[in-house]
């Protein structure tokens, strides 16, 4: 301002209003961050993304050495938590582990996509077929996965059918019920051109109905596989001596809480890592969903 | 009897349509004859049943009572002699235009190479060459109706239904599809069967115009477009110039007041 005034030779008053509405602007302008309607930018994406990664674990390691000493083991400090991952890693063969439970939650999971996509989808399709299926299948849905611990382990005893068994029920229900509605969601008109295309049944629903609902079912399958990890370690507490949740079992009896956090930070990698793949396979696949992106 | 109703491209007696058993009349005693080759708009006010009729003719639906035929043959379901073009844009995200073009072909049995050549001549036809290899996502609402329109079009119907099809588009390109489609017409020789609400869309692109009434839904007047003289008009300024556009388009308008008026008298 005083830069501008020094520059301009006069300035009269009648100038002021038009130099009071440029401040206004520059003013208007100026980025606010709590702005509606206003995505961040690809850069600010991932300068805040990082912001906010950093402030969980400052504010965890401030936790640490806020705590006194005595009782620090039971809130371990980010680097211990890290160690421990590695120790683990490098010295009790924690790989055979993760995959041990990677293998029961992809496995069970891809069994329950399996039948709950086909189901989903014939459902979606066929308002009979619904008719039919759906009200048994969504009372299931109301029935909490971990109830059935007891029947699964009367029936397979503490084995890995009953562990894959108890994801492939935690997953199974919500699934069809998604897939359902991914499928209903299908632009109806898009069925009624293929109709009067001359199309077979069998064409539209698979040639016109699976691709139109496919992206809105693998982004299904992303949020679902999410709760599969959530039962994994439910799943890992019947009596089982390997993967990821057995271990964190173990040390929760030793009172092993850097141990137990490894675990849960695992998950979570695993969890993230997960999401990712989803991300790609949608993109890879899908190319032409353009649209949906960003 | 038989020889004129094959000549017949559409042949309906009779024709009563209900809904949620028998309480709602969509349509009440509706009869009408389409000749091979004629374009027919059909317009009226909302709720008057031109969109039920259409559907019905293509098979979508199923009259509850009456008779419907098409070229001497009763419609009992949808068929590529029929072929469709809906308001809101069908053209396959997943497929791109060329492929989209294909698809219908395909359903048909068309072998690869006519497929391919067929659909390069369609998309020339709705001047799309440029974008044959481009998903919908990336075209405008105008470019994909006319891969919609050029989808239907290489299945080669006998009859185009289109039900409010430039209704989504803004009224630049709903201008130019409306000459496109008088330029495809003209070119294909097909009978048409446009429902619209846009009165000028009616009269620039029909033959004739059947106008329904609501109410039950039936026809009120079947009103042929004499001031055009048996032509079709590749631009649309050259329909204003003609004597009698000005008093059929008054008409009209006064026909759909009138609706207007009764609607707000119910």
């Amino acid at each position: 301002m005083i830069q501008g005034t020094k520059n301009s030779a006069i300035v009269t008053n009648r100038d002021a209003p038009a130099l009071f509405a440029r401040a206004a602007d520059v003013q208007a302008h100026k980025e606010r961050f709590f702005e509606l309607l206003s995505p961040a930018s690809g850069r600010q994406t991932v300068i805040l993304g990082l912001l906010g990664a950093f402030i969980f674990f400052a504010v965890w390691e401030i936790g640490h050495y806020a705590t006194p000493e005595e009782g620090r083991r039971f809130l371990p400090s980010v680097e211990q938590v890290v160690g421990e991952l590695i120790f683990l890693f490098s010295e009790k063969g924690f790989f055979y582990d993760v995959l041990r439970s990677c293998i029961r939650i992809f496995g069970s999971f891809f069994a329950a996509s399996a039948v709950a996509i086909p189901l989903g989808i014939m459902m979606g399709c066929f308002g009979k077929f619904k008719a039919l299926i759906n009200p048994t299948v969504s009372g299931w849905r109301y029935l909490p996965a971990a109830s059935f611990i007891p029947l699964l382990l009367v029936w397979f005893g503490p084995s890995e059918t009953a562990k894959m068994g108890l994801l492939f029920l935690g997953v199974l229900f919500f699934l069809i019920a998604m897939v359902l509605d991914n499928t209903e969601a299908v632009q109806r008109e898009y069925t009624e051109a293929a109709l009067t295309m001359g199309a077979s049944r069998a064409r539209i629903v698979l040639e016109v109905v699976v691709p139109a609902a496919m992206p809105a079912i693998i982004d299904s399958m992303r949020t679902m596989i999410a709760v599969g990890w959530t039962y994994l370690v439910i799943a890992e507490i019947v009596g089982a001596s390997d993967g990821i949740g057995a271990v964190m079992m173990r040390a929760g009896r030793f009172l092993n809480v850097d141990t137990i956090m490894a675990g849960i930070f695992m998950i979570g990698v695993l969890g993230v890592l997960t999401d990712i793949f989803f991300r790609v396979v949608q993109r890879v696949l899908f190319p032409w969903n353009i649209k949906k992106k960003v | 009897m038989t020889t004129q109703s094959q000549e017949l491209a559409v042949s309906a007696n009779g024709i009563v349509k209900q809904y949620v058993n028998g309480t709602f009349t969509a349509l009440h005693d509706v009869a009408m004859e389409v000749h091979e080759g004629e374009v027919v708009a059909f317009i009226g006010p909302s709720g008057c049943g031109k969109t039920t009729m259409l559907r019905l003719i293509s098979g979508l639906e199923l009259p509850t009572q009456g008779s419907l035929e098409t070229f001497g043959t009763p419609i009992s379901k949808p068929g590529p002699d029929r072929g469709m073009i809906f308001q809101a844009y069908t053209s396959f995200p997943w497929l791109t235009a060329k492929k989209n073009i294909e698809y219908g072909m395909k359903i048909m049995g068309v072998p690869k190479d006519d497929r391919e050549k067929t659909a390069q001549d369609f998309l020339k036809l709705v001047h799309l060459e440029k974008f044959a290899h481009s998903y919908p996502a990336s075209l405008s609402g105008g470019m994909k109706q006319r891969v919609a329109i050029a989808r239907t079009l290489a299945q080669n119907p006998r009859i185009i239904l289109m039900d409010e099809p430039f209704g989504a588009l803004d009224a630049q390109v709903r201008w130019e599809m409306q000459e496109m489609m008088v330029e495809v017409i003209e070119r294909e020789k097909k009978t048409v069967l446009v429902v619209t609400h846009d009165i000028e869309e009616a009269i620039y692109m029909a033959d004739r115009i059947i106008f329904f009434t609501r109410n039950p839904g039936r026809i009120k007047e079947s009103i042929p477009m004499e001031f055009k003289k048996g032509k079709r008009f590749k631009q649309k300024e050259e329909m204003f110039d003609q004597d009698g556009y000005a008093q059929m388009e008054r008409k009209l308008f006064a026909m759909m007041r009138e609706e207007i008026v009764a609607a707000a008298a119910a």
